[in-house]
């Protein structure tokens, strides 16, 4: 007999497939009012012996799931967890209603990794930004702020790009106290680790600023505001992290290699 | 590349090489030819390997003298197999980089000597890149993920804009090393190589022990897995023979069964990182090179990951993947024929030689 | 009271009906009834298990309240659910094992004194597992009959939940989340409930 979770994702609509996981959106329950839930899938890898696969997805499954309670209860803007199947490697959260910030910057439209749902049309950035009611110097900070409050509860996030960012759409946002109408959300947890080491927050710093030059052209002002905001955050902390910077940036990620 | 043309023509003639490897305890030469359409053929291809006692390494000094003592034998009969007189070469290549210091010497005043003798151009060749020539040569894959592993080196490398690219590589030890060293701990033969033998072992063995499992994104580490199978060494449970102490003693654990292990998870880990990185590249395709390539596992789980994406994995023979002087001058040769030279004032040799440092002229 | 199905699970697992119960002036004799259908032998002792195989979760003490939203009942209903149908309850029926998800402990009387009925329950949660033939307006019936107290929307949940104690059970007092929320209640709420949620879901991979 097929497992729940499987026989859920059979009904449910793929978003996405990568190299470990295959992202659906699905309901959980079929109750009129409930909301839409992200099933990430980390399916079963046939070259792995079973008993480690077994144990490296139930592994993950549940490291991201911790990764994002930690970022809860931390106050970092994360989806939050719905359901979690680690013996089918299922994990469900928040479906956030919006878009990723990689769209909303120019250079960003273009193919995202492996993305197997086509959108009819993209929509222009600066049209984007206009929608959400935003101006890219605040965007650099939503960004930094959330990252710093990720830091500082000691989550590294590992992967990230502005893909695994998200700006809550205007419609889909309930606060009403907020003087934005909108809120940056960080997903994909599936690198995150735990660590409080100076080294691994400059890295992932690092690995942002790359991804924001490879794909996003003359976003330099841009990383500076995310820099900015982030070092704000940081306080104390950020010293160390930010002399870090300067050394991964000129080593990059480059070790020399003995044959 | 689509829509872009490859900036390397068919020879106006046939061109001949002779490529020198011995970067470790290996000594190769081979002799190469390009052919006016653009085909290649393998001359010659011969290799002695400097084996020592089990549970010993290979020192870099011992190494040298090794191959101080046969290269003259082995590039005379390189020559005569392939039926060509060192008058008839084109050029002389050999690894610039990188490997051991002092067996990459021994053979750069080889190839020096020679170049002197004969007057023959030099092509000083990054042994990653001649590693990955050959490969796509054999194999014929057009643009795959190159998964290179060796005693050495750890590397996923993709092709991009005349560079090969390092996507993930090994954070400590090289996956080689890592084998290598364990198969000392258990005292495996070091012939015909450690790797080899741990893999023959490993077919023995049943039971899975769970050791680390380190990937950080396209990173691998095999350090703490070397330390944490070594321990299981000392673990009570441990039969150095393999063989149960009486009837009743079934919780053991062999020597096979940690091969088995190693080779699962750090095979496990490799596929998992290639994976990745064609998934991040949008490539099918993915080319296994260096010594550890010719593991047949490795290949089996390689496959089955590129089968279930719908691609292909390539892979070569010992031959091919375990160092040898052929790609060195298939390497060379390639950047002889753009124009490149390594004037002898430049021919040195250096440990440190990052696969993405080249400048991959022939590609488009 | 609201039903729901799952039709990715086994039959008998696969609709939730679930009411709240306000004003409930009988918890102390609902219990007792629960002690005893849970002890009681022979044919009486089926018939009573019968009645009363519902997952009572508490929604207020008479001054605590612990259900902070219908997605956290829901989460813990799925929770349950799952691990029902991949035989791995720790508890020993799926009702029961609803009230454990809730819990962030593995202590199961814990779990049973925080979101079980007791006899000072104002407020209570009931909710049964069923297959299909099982009808919504004879689950309904079954449960007015053995509540007295007023059905009310779950739309009336924040009002009753008990934050402070919510807080306390799941250590959110220190919070940084918490924290940053406590000049705006409706905020801090939704924080709570979040991480509340969020903690029900992954109970199984806490350990």
């Amino acid at each position: 007999m097929a497992s729940s979770s499987l026989t859920l994702i059979s009904t449910s609509t793929l978003i996405s497939q990568g190299a470990e996981a295959k992202v659906y959106k699905a309901h959980l329950t079929a109750a009129p009012s409930e909301p839409l839930v992200l099933l990430k899938h980390r399916f079963h890898k046939g070259y792995r012996h079973p008993t480690l696969d077994a144990s490296l997805t139930r592994t993950r499954v549940a490291g991201e799931a911790r990764a994002l309670l930690k970022c809860l209860r931390s106050g970092v803007n994360v989806p939050g967890v719905r359901m979690v199947d680690a013996a089918e490697g299922v994990l469900g959260i928040d479906w956030i209603d919006g878009n990723s910030v990689r769209k909303l910057l120019p250079g960003g439209a273009g193919e995202e990794d492996e993305a197997t749902s086509s959108e009819d049309e993209e929509p222009d950035p600066v049209d984007l930004l206009h929608e959400y009611d935003i101006s890219v110097g605040v965007l650099g900070q939503l960004i930094g702020q959330e990252i710093a409050k990720m830091h500082l509860a000691d989550v590294i996030h590992g992967d990230l790009t502005t893909s695994n960012m998200m700006l809550r759409h205007p419609a889909s946002f309930k606060s009403r106290h907020s003087t934005l109408r909108t809120e940056l959300v960080l997903i994909d947890f599936g690198l995150s680790y735990h660590s409080s080491l100076v080294e691994d927050k400059a890295v992932d710093l690092y690995v942002l600023e790359r991804a924001f030059s490879s794909t996003h052209p003359d976003s330099e002002p841009l990383f500076a505001s995310v820099l900015k905001a982030y070092e704000l955050r940081m306080g104390k902390e950020w010293a160390a992290i930010g002399r870090r910077l300067d050394d991964v940036r000129l080593r990059g990620r480059k070790r020399s290699m003995v044959g | 590349m689509p829509g872009r043309t490859i900036p390397l023509k068919n020879p106006d003639r046939p061109y001949l090489a002779l490529g020198l490897e011995g970067s470790a305890n290996k000594f190769g030469a081979g002799v190469i030819k390009h052919l006016e359409d653009g085909s290649t053929s393998v001359l010659s291809n011969i290799r002695h390997t400097y084996i020592t006692p089990p549970g010993e390494g290979f020192q870099p000094r011992d190494t040298a003298l090794h191959h101080r003592e046969w290269a003259l034998k082995i590039i005379n009969d390189c020559l005569a197999e392939a039926k060509v007189s060192m008058h008839d070469l084109d050029c002389i290549c050999y690894t610039k980089g990188p490997g051991m210091g002092a067996p990459l010497q021994s053979v750069a005043l080889v190839a020096r000597t020679l170049s002197l003798l004969f007057n023959k151009p030099l092509v000083g060749v990054n042994h990653c890149v001649g590693h990955i020539e050959m490969g796509r040569e054999i194999t014929g894959a057009q643009n795959p993920v190159v998964l290179y592993v060796s005693g050495g080196n750890t590397q996923v490398i993709a092709y991009s804009r005349q560079c090969y690219r390092i996507f993930g590589e090994t954070l400590d030890i090289a996956i080689g090393n890592c084998l290598d060293r364990f198969a000392r701990v258990i005292n495996l033969s070091n012939d015909p190589a450690p790797g080899y033998n741990i893999e023959q072992e490993a077919k023995k063995g049943k039971r899975l022990i769970s050791l680390p499992y380190a990937t950080k994104g396209m990173d691998v580490s095999f350090s703490g897995i070397l330390t944490s199978v070594e321990a299981y060494t000392f673990d009570k449970r441990f039969r150095a023979d393999g063989k149960p102490r009486n009837p009743n003693d079934e919780d053991i654990i062999t020597p096979a069964d940690l091969c088995f292990s190693l080779q699962e998870t750090i095979y496990a880990m490799l596929v998992e990182i290639t994976e990745r990185a064609m998934a991040h590249i949008g490539s099918k395709e993915v080319l296994i090179v260096g010594g550890v390539g010719s593991n047949e596992r490795l290949q089996e789980m390689m496959g089955i990951m590129a089968q279930e994406r719908g691609g292909k994995v390539f892979a070569t023979d010992e031959r091919f993947c375990i160092d040898n002087g052929i790609m060195i001058a298939q390497a060379g040769l390639l950047s002889f024929r753009m124009g490149f030279e390594t004037p002898l004032s430049k021919s040195t040799c250096t440990q440190r030689f990052r696969t993405d440092e080249v400048h991959v002229a022939w590609r488009a | 009271m609201e039903s729901y199905q799952l039709p990715q699970f086994p039959a008998h697992l696969s609709c939730v009906h679930a009411a709240l119960y306000t004003d409930v002036s009988d918890a102390d004799l609902l219990r007792k009834r629960l002690i005893t259908a849970s002890t009681a032998e022979g044919v009486d002792g089926e018939r009573e298990r019968d009645a009363l195989n519902f997952s009572f979760i508490e929604a207020r003490l008479v001054w605590l309240f612990s259900i902070t939203s219908v997605n956290h009942m829901r989460t813990a209903v799925y929770q349950a659910l799952l691990a029902a149908s991949q035989d791995s309850l720790r508890t020993k029926t799926v009702h029961s094992e609803i009230i454990w998800a809730l819990n962030p402990t593995n202590n199961i009387s814990e779990a049973m004194r925080r979101y079980g009925v007791s006899d000072t329950t104002t407020a209570l949660i009931a909710v049964r597992i069923a297959g299909p033939e099982v009808l919504a307006t004879s689950v309904e019936g079954d449960m007015d009959a053995v509540i007295k107290g007023t059905k009310a929307s779950f739309s009336a949940l924040p009002a009753l939940t008990d934050w402070a104690a919510v807080k306390k059970y799941h250590k959110l007092g220190n919070e940084a989340a918490v924290r940053d929320a406590k000049n705006d209640l409706e905020r801090e709420h939704a924080v709570v409930d979040s991480i509340v949620t969020s903690s029900v879901a992954m109970k199984s991979v806490m350990a």
